[in-house]
């Protein structure tokens, strides 16, 4: 005698003949397509962009800051020194053993985030790559500026404290730089 | 529900969500901003994407909003994708939380006051179940699941058509899993009852 399947097991039996897919609308692509467009041509610029800003942010407000805050001490702005590759510590750099630490440390966060950067520079747009270089540069400068003003006065706490800063802001480009979208 | 029936590609068994990993070609270039590699994601995935969107909302026009807002959401999210969850997964992920926030939001425009559980498993709705043909048939059943409750719809859904596990309904829905186990057992009842199975 055959026996019966169980409602259990009917229902199993028909819920595993259901189409695994069923067609859309035909004009179900045309509706995404138009709201792709505009927010794939942007996304590009506006990562490209918003670092170039943040480098020139930084910059201006590096610069200002800094000479407010030389120009506190005795009224003299000094010119800053060229920036070094990647703002690695300067060999001899007389500042607070504090700072000197925390600069290390920083200049290790740098080198490992340059080195992720440069594995991926072959994937990225050559205008891309400029810009991001461009950025690094300004953002370079902006720590030379505020390191050598720190040298001559090396118990400034604003320096110090902008110093900090420019690096922290360093390594937050090169962050988003080596998480920006491989070249289109 | 019946009507879109008309518009099935193919019937196939249940097989597990993590199945496909051929499209990383089309996916890296997807994620660079590349619409003709997302359009042809599209094809490969839409099918599956707007069964689920489907039998979640129980509405075509409900279904074809939510497909989009999922291809929208996914292109969007593409930078973000990693490869440790297969492509399948990650945009029935994304469906069901655009699903989620729409009940959300709906809950609020409507300003409801009654617990989220205690409205979806109404006794109208289900009284939907009961008027079911009795004819046991794969349309029968969709119709029959499109009339459940919308949780017990969900859970069902997920676990019995799509195959996944309680812990990935779990960790989509935020359900705990005791709720779960009961929306399964509950719609098993009313799918039973419904088909006079």
């Amino acid at each position: 005698m055959t026996e019966h399947p169980s409602p259990d097991d009917r229902l199993d039996d028909l819920t595993s003949r259901l189409p695994r897919e069923i067609a859309p609308p035909p004009e179900l692509w045309s509706s995404i397509r138009a709201e792709l467009a505009p927010r794939s041509r942007t996304f590009q610029w506006n990562a490209r962009w918003r670092l170039a800003a943040a480098a020139l942010v930084v910059a201006a407000s590096s610069s200002i800051l800094t000479l407010l805050a030389v120009r506190a001490r005795d009224g003299v702005y000094r010119a800053p020194a060229a920036a070094t590759a990647d703002s690695a510590p300067t060999a001899g750099a007389r500042l607070p053993a504090h700072l000197a630490v925390a600069e290390l440390g920083y200049a290790r966060s740098i080198d490992a985030l340059r080195r992720t950067l440069d594995e991926r520079r072959d994937s990225l747009a050559p205008s891309t790559v400029a810009t991001v270089e461009r950025s690094l540069r300004i953002a370079d400068s902006a720590i030379a500026e505020a390191r050598s003003a720190l040298e001559h006065d090396p118990s400034n706490r604003v320096l110090a404290e902008l110093l900090a800063s420019n690096y922290e802001r360093k390594i937050d480009l090169l962050r988003r730089a080596s998480e920006l979208a491989p070249r289109t | 529900m019946a009507r879109t029936l008309s518009l099935v590609r193919h019937q196939g068994s249940i097989e597990t969500p993590r199945s496909s990993t051929s499209d990383d070609g089309l996916v890296d270039r997807a994620r660079r901003g590349d619409v003709d590699a997302f359009e042809q994601l599209y094809g490969m995935y839409v099918g599956r994407v707007y069964a689920l969107c489907l039998r979640l909302t129980a509405d075509p026009v409900q279904a074809r909003e939510l497909a989009q807002d999922t291809f929208v959401r996914a292109w969007e999210a593409l930078p973000r994708f990693r490869a440790d969850a297969s492509f399948t997964t990650w945009l029935h992920r994304i469906a069901v939380n655009a699903l989620l926030e729409r009940r959300r939001r709906d809950r609020r425009r409507t300003a409801r006051v009654s617990l989220a559980e205690d409205e979806e498993d109404g006794e109208s709705v289900v009284a939907g179940v009961v008027l079911a043909p009795d004819v046991a048939t794969a349309i029968d059943l969709e119709r029959a699941v499109a009339a459940l409750p919308p949780g017990v719809r969900r859970a069902f859904v997920l676990h019995a058509v799509e195959g996944y596990t309680h812990e990935e309904i779990a960790t989509m829905t935020g359900l705990a899993a005791g709720t779960l186990r009961a929306q399964l057992h509950r719609a098993r009842q009313l799918l039973i009852r419904a088909l006079s199975l």
